[in-house]
């Protein structure tokens, strides 16, 4: 894949985080119910002692962070690439402690955590790790 | 650090293996500060938010049936921001207003969230044909349990209505099967929509015989309690 092709995919994968990042941000602060599959607890997630940071609410940390690597892919300056990969790679770690959360602590899973934590994370840390070597 | 510009060399090894590094470094400290400063609440729902024994009910409604003022609550039994809900605004709401007298309180419950939320809303109605729906729903929000997970079982139920003096078990069950339970089940999820609601818990001011307005006051007992004196003064 080209180095184009990369960054437009990268590009895309961050709108659709900001996408979900952004829902969860606002279903935060109008305390509203998530719309959320049979069987999940997306509820019980976003409630949990373990949304929050210091009283910062995790999907916000979510998208200020897609927001932040959106505009260094827009920038794509060598930094700003080296800076969109470490970024994502924090991303990814972090999401694979709040998967561990949910499904060992809290015992209840959000889908929209779990596409972010296990889909459009990883993809973005992937492509903007590629991006580094092409 | 970064070797490349757009079209040029790859980024080296050594800043990629650095900015690894750095990233495990901070998504450690992430998951550190996380958990140092969580906040576990405490305890949360040990006991029902207000005593509302005293004040007249009748169905959904709660307090002076002839109070100008009404506060319209939409919630779903399921969604644990309804519990809240009760749990941080009930006692402003009804030592405040409902119980002088000066405002009622309509809850009229929804099933947006599935089954359970079916199930529950069924049973919270059929207390009301006891006039004894607040108490109830404020039991079962303390026992809510894991969205979608089957928890409004029949013993759940038995045990939340056991908890509520003067409440009739038997005729709960019964009634909640009942057509009369369906049809008011039906009528509320109508007007839940024709109110523009889209989500639970939502709130609504009635003055009067005027057409109810949605606030959005979250979970702060002033912003309700403002909202209310706005009412009241007209």
């Amino acid at each position: 894949m080209s180095d184009r092709n990369l960054r437009i995919a990268a590009i895309l994968v961050t709108l659709a985080g900001i996408g979900v990042a952004g829902y969860l941000t606002w279903a935060h602060f109008a305390d509203q119910s998530v719309i959320c599959v049979q069987g999940g607890g997306c509820e019980k997630v976003q409630e949990s002692s373990y949304s929050e940071i210091a009283g910062i609410p995790v999907a916000v940390l979510g998208l200020a962070s897609y927001l932040t690597v959106l505009a260094l892919l827009v920038w794509d300056a060598p930094v700003a690439r080296l800076s969109a990969a470490t970024l994502a790679i924090v991303g990814v770690l972090f999401g694979a402690y709040l998967v561990v959360v949910q499904l060992f602590v809290i015992d209840a899973v959000c889908v929209w955590c779990m596409a972010n934590d296990l889909v459009i994370g990883p993809a973005l840390a992937v492509l903007t790790l590629l991006r580094l070597r092409s | 650090m970064a070797t490349r510009s757009g079209t040029g060399q790859p980024t080296s090894r050594r800043s990629i293996a650095i900015a690894i590094a750095v990233a495990a470094v901070a998504a450690v400290g992430l998951v550190a500060v996380a958990l140092l400063l969580r906040d576990d609440g405490g305890s949360s729902t040990s006991a029902p938010a207000v005593d509302v024994s005293g004040i007249p009910q009748e169905g959904s409604l709660l307090g002076d049936p002839d109070a100008n003022v009404t506060l319209i609550e939409y919630a779903d039994m399921q969604c644990p921001f309804c519990a809240e809900y009760a749990e941080q605004m009930l006692p402003t709401l009804v030592n405040d207003y409902v119980r002088p007298g000066k405002v009622n309180a309509d809850f009229r419950v929804v099933a947006i969230l599935g089954d359970d939320s079916e199930k529950a809303a069924r049973y919270v109605i059929a207390a009301g044909m006891q006039n004894l729906m607040w108490e109830f729903q404020q039991e079962l929000f303390r026992n809510q349990g894991q969205e979608h997970s089957g928890w409004v079982t029949d013993e759940v139920l038995r045990e939340t209505a056991a908890a509520v003096p003067g409440l009739d078990v038997d005729k709960l069950f019964a009634d909640a099967d009942g057509a009369q339970v369906t049809a008011q089940a039906n009528e509320n999820i109508q007007r839940f929509q024709e109110d523009g609601a889209q989500g639970t818990p939502t709130i609504l001011i009635q003055i009067g015989d005027g057409d109810p307005y949605m606030l959005q006051v979250g979970l702060e007992p002033t912003a309700l309690a403002a909202a209310l004196d706005d009412a009241l003064a007209g």
